[in-house]
């Protein structure tokens, strides 16, 4: 064992050993001016169908648009004289007992986009539908109360545009360790330990050097911070149950990440919708329900706010192929243990008031859900973040 | 011509330039340089895979049976990897540089994905063919490809229920952009797609009992429209030039759009539709040399990675290391994240993509190590990485460093810096690289292309 080596794993034995437990007590709560409190962004790529995951059974006009994919009565969890879950959204409904779930309809935007890469955008940059941002909301809140990548983390192999700002990007990763070890080269130290020119294009060059600097150190703090954190509770064995098992295992670390990132992707069900769509759904609330139970176990779940959306909802009615095609407004879920009155914040929209394309018209601005969130939840400066000021909602 | 453009020309026009061709082509001037990558480029080969095993399926046994159905799809998807890595080695090994990169370049700007060998390999090949052609025909072409029929879901476009979606993607992504027509042009030229359907092989079907006669007004004419005539109106609008040239000089030139560049690129696009024209004009253009342009594009992985091994010659012994990398490094050919394709530029690079492009041409070449030592130390272990060289545990290549030895014996190692590195070295960097130990060529290789400057062209 070389000197430098021993000096490490001697100061890693001495901060597992000698440091007194309300210490590291206290370091797991607060450490920086960011505040302890999380935000948990789950996308639904492709956009959900959201008729077909909080069924308004009583409407006929839902059952006339939908004569061979609507979903039969017997078949749906009803939870209102109007509304009823998916049945693969049972762990749901148990959240929504607790008073741990608010669902919000009919959110979307003004002249709303069907494109799946501009409505991601949309959402991703809070941008207005005729408005072409290159940052990202969580970018731009980074920009102004964060100062390191990993103050916002992807669990992905790449970065969304939503996490990306002006002067600072977050960064991705689904396996801390593998991260780690690629960043540690000698060879990359002595180049960056000579790098010295400030003044290079911020465009390419001079990016690609700043990332590279970046990415060492945080590389390094999120693998060191893994692991110390363990899991409490068996995940479904899926991809996306592993993104949120590492967002637990990195929330329960106590890192200084105030926003974390995932998505499932394949709801765009153009073609075969019902089998398709369910598959997703039972791995989006199974994988959920054992995040929310190993957070709760570990005493964190309290300060987690966990909200879902998808870039788009589906057309009313349905298309040939027993599928549906792009539509607009849809649902968001928000799932957390302080809300004000946690169940439907609002009325479905009526499905036969539709918009131009056939689509349900939006009631809810989802800025206003980003607006709340970053005052309410995380205690910022919203309108700073999003260019603009929207209405606060009150459901924390 | 002077070594610096033709590095930037093949940089761009291709993956890199070999030092004897560098050598032959300053003897020559900017229009026969230009010339001869043309002239080469002249007829398409066509990119094949063996499929006989597939071909005993008819349309009639899948039908009929489940499980075949299964099967087919198994073995087609097994088959669309071993396309992708011979595409990738048609890149590296091939001397038709220009039509290659036009076909990477039109893959992902008509970005499509399936999972049937024949549709994709057909699609693909319709691609590289249409690549230097005519633009309308290639949009045409397109629009009847199977692979695509199924993608933007035309084949679910019908008279009785039109799909819309085949008619926004060709405006907003493959023609015009965004914000140059209404929901209603969507609507009325998506009835002018209906019916587009393929038989089993691949063949173009109209199947005319779905298809919408009717009239439709579009961009404000109204006529009994098909979709070879909605694909015409667009290309009477000067903006399908503008967005098409556009994309070019981003791709091409620079991502920082000089629009009065993106003009004359339209004018001269806008005259025929021809590709080969607009591409002759903007190789001989002046500007297209200037300064700021040469090293400025972040390469794509693709790029970076054929650029590699055009270097030195890297063969993999196995297919899934060869898509494993991409995959990594975020660029999968054949399979493209959405309809919108790759975005490229800085969006290649993050904390994550930056550390593995950095660590790949030691992973490949050097057993993942860089040589760190210092002038004046020791010949010592790092011979010992080359001997060890068929271990390698991340991926199990068979590296042909002779060739890269024979290549490069007449450059010192100054010009071996010159030709692996575009860009100017950053002051810290060309200051480290002075204190190495300059005992190999290998070595320097290696540690040239672990810097941030080989990520650029």
């Amino acid at each position: 064992m070389d000197r430098r080596h021993f000096l490490k794993q001697s100061t890693l034995a001495s901060s597992l050993f000698f440091v007194p437990n309300f210490v590291k007590a206290f370091e797991n709560l607060s450490t920086t001016s960011l505040g302890y409190k999380r935000l948990v962004i789950i996308q639904l790529a492709g956009g959900n169908d959201g008729l077909n995951t909080i069924i308004p059974f009583n409407n006929d006009v839902y059952y006339r648009n939908r004569p061979t994919i609507g979903i039969q009565k017997k078949e749906i969890i009803k939870v209102t004289d109007e509304l009823g879950f998916h049945s693969n959204l049972l762990p749901l409904k148990k959240l929504y007992d607790q008073g741990h779930l608010t669902i919000i309809n009919n959110v979307g935007y003004p002249n709303p986009n069907r494109s799946h890469f501009r409505s991601t955008d949309i959402w991703q940059t809070a941008s207005n539908s005729d408005q072409y941002l290159q940052t990202g909301w969580i970018g731009r809140y980074l920009d102004e109360y964060g100062n390191k990548p990993y103050n916002a983390i992807e669990i992905d192999d790449s970065l969304s545009l939503a996490l990306k700002g002006q002067n600072i990007n977050g960064i991705a990763t689904k396996n801390p360790e593998v991260l780690f070890r690629t960043s540690q080269d000698p060879y990359f130290k002595n180049v960056l330990d000579h790098y010295q020119d400030e003044h290079l294009s911020e465009h390419n060059l001079g990016y690609l050097y700043k990332t590279m600097i970046a990415a060492e150190s945080s590389a390094k703090y999120i693998f060191e911070k893994h692991k110390t954190a363990s899991n409490k509770q068996e995940y479904p064995n899926n991809e996306f149950a592993n993104q949120l098992k590492t967002t637990s295992k990195l929330i329960n670390s106590g890192i200084e990440t105030k926003v974390f990132y995932s998505s499932l992707g394949g709801f765009d069900t153009h073609v075969g919708q019902l089998n398709k769509q369910s598959r997703l759904l039972k791995i989006y609330a199974e994988s959920v329900e054992a995040f929310v139970s190993d957070l709760k176990e570990q005493g964190t779940f309290n300060d987690t706010l966990i909200l879902t959306f998808s870039e788009f909802g589906r057309r009313v009615k349905q298309n040939a192929a027993n599928g549906t095609d792009h539509g607009a407004a849809s649902n968001v879920f928000i799932i957390g243990n302080q809300f004000k009155t946690p169940g439907f914040y609002n009325d479905l929209s009526s499905l036969s008031n539709l918009d131009d394309n056939g689509d349900l018209k939006y009631s809810v601005d989802f800025r206003s859900i980003y607006a709340t969130v970053l005052r309410k939840w995380l205690g910022v400066e919203d309108k700073t973040i999003l260019n603009k000021n929207f209405t606060k909602l009150d459901f924390i | 011509m002077k070594q610096q453009d033709i590095q930037h020309l093949y940089w761009r026009a291709g993956f890199g330039v070999t030092p004897d061709l560098l050598n032959n082509l300053s003897n020559l001037d900017k229009h026969q340089v230009v010339n001869e990558l043309f002239q080469k480029s002249s007829r398409p080969s066509r990119l094949e895979i063996d499929t006989s095993e597939l071909e005993h399926y008819t349309l009639k046994s899948l039908l009929k049976n489940k499980s075949k159905r299964r099967e087919f799809i198994t073995k087609s998807t097994d088959k669309l990897k071993v396309f992708n890595t011979l595409w990738v080695n048609r890149l590296v090994t091939t001397d038709e540089l220009l039509r290659e990169k036009m076909t990477l370049f039109w893959a992902n700007h008509f970005v499509c994905r399936d999972t049937n060998i024949f549709h994709i390999q057909q699609y693909n090949n319709t691609i590289r063919n249409n690549a230097l052609g005519d633009f309308g025909d290639f949009v045409k072409a397109i629009s009847k490809e199977a692979a695509m029929i199924k993608y933007l879901n035309n084949k679910q476009n019908r008279k009785q229920k039109p799909n819309e979606n085949f008619a926004r993607e060709l405006m907003e992504l493959f023609t015009l952009g965004e914000g140059h027509y209404t929901e209603e042009d969507i609507k009325e030229s998506a009835r002018a797609f209906t019916g587009y359907s393929h038989d089993f092989e691949g063949e173009f079907v109209l199947r005319k009992r779905r298809h919408d006669y009717g009239f439709k007004t579009f961009f404000d004419h109204t006529g009994r429209y098909d979709g070879d005539d909605i694909i015409d109106m667009i290309l009477e609008q000067k903006q399908c030039a503008r967005f098409i040239c556009r994309k070019i000089y981003s791709y091409f030139v620079n991502e920082i759009i000089d629009e009065h560049k993106v003009e004359e690129l339209a004018t001269v696009f806008y005259k025929d539709y021809n590709i080969e024209n607009l591409m002759r004009h903007l190789f001989m253009s002046d500007w297209f040399y200037d300064e700021v342009h040469i090293g400025s594009k972040i390469k794509s992985p693709i790029e970076f990675l054929v650029g590699m091994t055009r270097t030195v010659p890297v063969e993999f012994k196995k297919t899934k290391d060869v898509l494993k990398i991409q995959k990594l490094l975020g660029q999968i050919l054949l399979n493209p994240p959405n309809v919108a394709g790759w975005k490229g530029g800085k969006s290649w690079i993050d904390s994550n993509t930056i550390m593995l492009r950095l660590k790949l041409p030691s992973i490949l070449l050097a057993n993942a190590k860089i040589s760190i030592k210092e002038k004046g130390e020791f010949k010592d272990s790092f011979e010992k990485y080359y001997s060890k060289k068929n271990e390698n545990r991340f991926v199990s290549v068979k590296i042909d460093w002779e060739t890269f030895e024979k290549r490069y014996s007449n450059s010192s190692f100054d010009d071996l810096k010159h030709q692996l590195i575009i860009p100017e070295l950053s002051d810290g960097t060309k200051t480290y690289l002075k204190t190495l130990s300059q005992n190999s060529k290998r070595n320097f290789c290696v540690q040239l292309m672990s810097l941030p400057e080989y990520q650029m062209c």
